[in-house]
């Protein structure tokens, strides 16, 4: 892998630009944590404060989900989550399936994950800030 | 606010510091339900770019060890944190293969012995809980509680394990069953869960409060629920006729057993008259027993029991297996929850301040202990809002117990002064300074009946805090004891009598406050006893302090008693409050005297038997690796830094002195002053004389328990007294329960004694003569200091010959 860093300086102002913002972890059993970025070493060990994890509904679930709930109609190819506000748990579309699936969802705190286990990290922004930025 | 507040309340802040996210989410059960709804995983503002590979390739150049970290962030911190797929740690971390889901389908449809197999298994687990095991690891392991009450229903008609049933179809017979079971389980769980936290409990040392932010159906009305159990029995009886079928009769016990335990709840809320009371509680009495004969009914239903569902619950433990006692335990357990919340009823019958000490003290000496609920029951009837058993005010009580103790008949408690309006009067100024004294006193007594409704641990651990408090009140009593004495009309003795000593007064308050310190140290010593605490090298000592201990006691009570009976004869009052005094001193001064005699004896035989070298050695009960157990040995302390320490509680008492180091060796030594023999002599006499009292106690008790019992009902009204037979000893309400403990236990222990000293005398005397002194005991006989649950008498520990 080339890395874009051509210095330690670089890599390091990198990852304080990102501290505090909101992290979305994906770890190897394909949960999902989202919380404030506090702190990385070099495994890639992450901590997050304030975490909530996220779980993909079991096949039991999804199958009850979908009965209920029917197909959705509004679906928006280049955001593949789409929330349900009403209730404590939060809607995601798989983009393969086409339907609405409820993630399950728990608050956890304060938080490590091993670099290990990550497989997916994502940085939430603004969608406001990126466009002043240029960026969208 | 009184000492327990100030103890509790930053260990449960030192608890919830140690979870995680406290400041976001707290884990204390009154705020379970606050906790904010988990934030939309995406909106339209928001966007999720992802950075895998540049953060990971960043993270790549740091050097080993070093840290990009928030400057707010402590490296301390983090280390409550959850470690993610740390199967120790997190609750959410799956084996390979393994499903969060139960495969588990509430729907399907259970025959009846099914669903007697499912309540009979609840049974187990709801006894767990009260047991003090938590809800995650009890109750909520059933995928049917987890149905119920999740997502958390708000309606009676929500509430129910197949959601989104239609309003109008009927229910499977079956599920209506073990639905309104389960509503009317879950609703009692609520009650008994809101009644402990109410009360002072130990989290963590009696019981587990946290419901993991389910409701145990708190929004649900409680008559609802009723509603449903009867209209589930109504079912049951229109599909089965319940009186052939065995199965329906069964089933139907179950719930009436639901509905009574329920009904028992709501009528201990009201704190009456406890006739009014009992029958919901006899009511599950009676049902248990048909409920325990018709358990091999049930057939189990595994599938139905998960230790899965803990991973969805508010917490961050991973799952830990279902603590489920067996059916023999649940069955003793649940017999003594229902005879304990029965008898606890009948501290509502208040007669004096005296019996219901004792019945406090003698129904939290039972063993076992009776449950934190029932405990929690008997706290909020003497305790909530202030008004003891919900009709006394403490005023009351006190005033009641000054006049048993100290103050028969005595203007200084006449309720007229209270009337008096002229501030010259001294009736007005005997008002006021009385009033500062009850308001000094009234949290201090209050505490001692508190104290006992804990844990016997802490129940010893608060008596010593008690003490310091007593010890100033003592001081403080004293001071108000003078300032009332010109205005009480009393007549100045010298006390002992013809002494020549300068005439002192009564002293009334400090008496009474001298009379409650010295029973707080001899109860903390003789819970010393019961919790194990003293080595079998101390207790000789021990003995000895508490035998030094009651002797003062004796001593002080002969005092009151003096002056007491000096007003008798002097004013010849006809109220009834001085014979009542006048047992109470009498019966005090018996128990007392047993007390001291009993503990010197033991103390008497524990120095003979050191003296023959049969006293078991430190490392007999623990692990073969410690040192040998003689004094030199244990280099890094001395006897004297021993005793120090031991007696550091009692250090800061004023009166009575304690006993130097030396006093006490001399005292468990002897000196070699007196031979063997001489001593088990000794032992010989103190038993005699423990017999002796013990024997009063019984004359005044009355032989015949049961007439105590009946005598009681007639007596019921508070304030009257007569001679009726509970009367004499102060147990009204508790008298076959405190004979059962005192005068049968005790004498228990006077028995042992007895077989012991004639045995080692016996095996003394044969050695003597044949070999060299001392030797020849050792090698014939073995002796074992017991534990105290295997000892007749928790509070004396007398040792086993177990090898002769």
């Amino acid at each position: 892998m080339t890395s874009p860093f051509q210095d330690k300086q670089e890599a390091v102002s990198y990852l304080e630009s990102l501290l505090n913002k909101n992290l979305r972890v994906t770890t190897t059993d394909s949960r999902i944590f989202v919380g404030a970025f506090k702190c990385t070493d070099a495994e890639s060990n992450i901590v997050l404060q304030y975490t909530y994890e996220y779980r993909h509904p079991t096949p039991q679930q999804a199958q009850q989900q979908n009965t209920t709930q029917g197909d959705p109609t509004n679906s928006n190819p280049t955001n593949p989550t789409t929330t349900e506000t009403t209730t404590t748990t939060t809607t995601t579309e798989t983009t393969t399936s086409k339907i609405k699936l409820d993630l399950t969802s728990r608050y956890l705190g304060l938080v490590v994950v091993p670099g290990q286990y990550i497989v997916k990290i994502e940085v939430e922004e603004f969608a406001s800030q990126l466009r002043g930025r240029g960026l969208l | 606010m009184n000492s327990f507040d100030d103890e509790q309340l930053p260990l449960t802040q030192g608890f919830g510091d140690l979870s995680l996210g406290n400041d976001y989410y707290s884990p204390k059960p009154g705020l379970a339900f606050e906790e904010p709804p988990s934030p939309m995983i995406s909106s339209e503002g928001i966007i999720a770019q992802e950075i895998t590979d540049k953060f990971l390739s960043a993270a790549a150049k740091l050097e080993p060890g070093e840290l990009v970290k928030d400057g707010f962030f402590t490296l301390f911190e983090s280390v409550g944190a959850l470690e993610v797929m740390d199967p120790k740690m997190d609750s959410g971390c799956l084996a390979p293969g393994e499903s969060l889901d139960d495969d588990y389908d509430v729907s399907r449809l259970l025959s009846p012995s099914e669903v007697i197999g499912i309540i009979d298994q609840l049974f187990s687990l709801e006894m767990a809980w009260h047991l003090g095991y938590p809800l995650s690891q009890t109750l909520f392991t059933s995928v049917y509680v987890e149905k119920l009450q999740h997502p958390n229903p708000t309606t009676i008609h929500d509430a129910d394990f197949i959601r989104g049933h239609a309003a109008d179809s009927p229910r499977d017979p079956m599920h209506t069953v073990l639905r309104a079971y389960c509503l009317g389980l879950l609703k009692a769980c609520y009650f008994v869960n809101e009644r402990i936290k109410s009360e002072h409990i130990y989290e963590e040392e009696d019981f587990v409060t946290n419901t993991y932010n389910r409701s145990l159906l708190e929004s649900l009305n409680r008559s609802d629920i009723y509603d449903e159990i009867v209209t589930a029995r109504q079912v049951l009886r229109d599909t089965h006729h319940t009186e052939t079928n065995e199965l329906a009769q069964a089933l139907d016990f179950r719930l009436q057993f639901r509905l009574a335990f329920l009904r028992a709840i709501e009528l201990s809320e009201l704190r009456t008259d406890p006739a009014s009371l009992t029958p919901p509680w006899a009511e599950m009495q009676a049902v248990w027993s048909k409920i325990s004969k018709t358990r091999d009914l049930g057939s189990a239903v595994p599938g139905a029991f998960s230790t899965k569902i803990q991973r969805r619950l508010a917490s961050t433990m991973p799952p830990r297996p279902i603590v489920q006692p067996s059916a023999q335990e649940t069955q003793r357990h649940f017999e003594k929850l229902i005879e304990d919340g029965m008898s606890v009823l009948n501290v509502l019958n208040y007669t004096d301040s005296q019996s219901l000490l004792k019945f406090v003290l003698t129904f939290q000496a039972q063993k076992p202990q009776p449950m934190v609920y029932v405990r929690a029951l008997l706290q909020n009837f003497l305790f909530h809002d202030m008004i003891i058993l919900g009709q006394l005010s403490i005023r009351r009580v006190m005033d009641d117990d000054l006049s048993i103790v100290v103050l028969p008949d005595s203007i200084l408690l006449d309720p007229i002064n209270d009337t008096i309006e002229a501030p010259h009067q001294p009736r007005f100024i005997i008002a006021s300074h009385m009033e500062i004294f009850r308001q000094r006193a009234a949290q201090s007594y209050l505490d001692i009946f508190r104290a006992f409704c804990q844990n016997r641990c802490r129940v010893r651990r608060t008596l010593f805090h008690s003490l310091q408090d007593w010890e100033m009140l003592q001081a403080e009593a004293e001071e108000i004891d003078e300032l009332l004495q010109p205005h009480a009309d009393e007549k100045l003795l010298v006390y002992p009598p013809r002494t020549g000593g300068i005439p002192t007064g009564s002293m009334p308050l400090s008496s009474w406050a001298y009379h409650y310190k010295l029973q707080l140290m001899q109860w903390t010593v003789q819970l010393g006893f019961e919790l194990e605490i003293y080595q079998p090298n101390e207790l000789a000592s021990m003995y000895w302090y508490l035998a030094y201990l009651a002797q003062t006691h004796i001593y002080h009570i002969d005092r009151i008693k003096f002056f007491t009976t000096h007003r008798l004869e002097t004013t010849h009052p006809t109220s009834p409050q001085y014979p009542r005094s006048q047992a109470f001193l009498e019966h005090t001064h018996a128990l007392t005297r047993a007390t001291f005699s009993l503990a010197l004896a033991l103390s008497t035989l524990y120095t003979a038997l050191a003296r023959l070298g049969l006293l078991p050695s430190l490392t007999t009960s623990s692990s073969p690796l410690a040192p040998p157990a003689s004094s030199s040995s244990r280099p890094y302390s001395t006897d004297a830094l021993r005793h120090e320490i031991r007696m550091k509680p009692f250090a800061s008492v004023s009166l009575p002195d304690l006993p130097s180091h030396e006093m006490m060796v001399q005292a468990t030594t002897r000196g070699g002053m007196s031979s063997t023999a001489g001593l088990l002599e000794e032992v010989k006499g103190s038993v005699a004389n423990v017999r002796r009292q013990l024997g009063v106690l019984a004359a005044l008790a009355g032989d015949d328990g049961e007439e105590g019992t009946k005598r009681r009902d007639d007596n019921g009204v508070a304030g009257e007294w007569s001679t009726a037979n509970g009367n004499k000893v102060f147990a009204v309400g508790c008298l076959d329960r405190w004979k059962g403990q005192v005068v049968e236990g005790w004498m228990k222990a006077v028995v042992e004694i007895e077989e012991v000293v004639e045995r080692v005398s016996k095996a003394e005397n044969e050695t003597k003569g044949g070999g060299v002194k001392g030797e020849g005991v050792v090698t014939r006989l073995k002796l074992k200091v017991p534990r105290p649950s295997e000892a007749g008498h928790e509070w004396w520990i007398v040792p086993r010959i177990v090898k002769e």
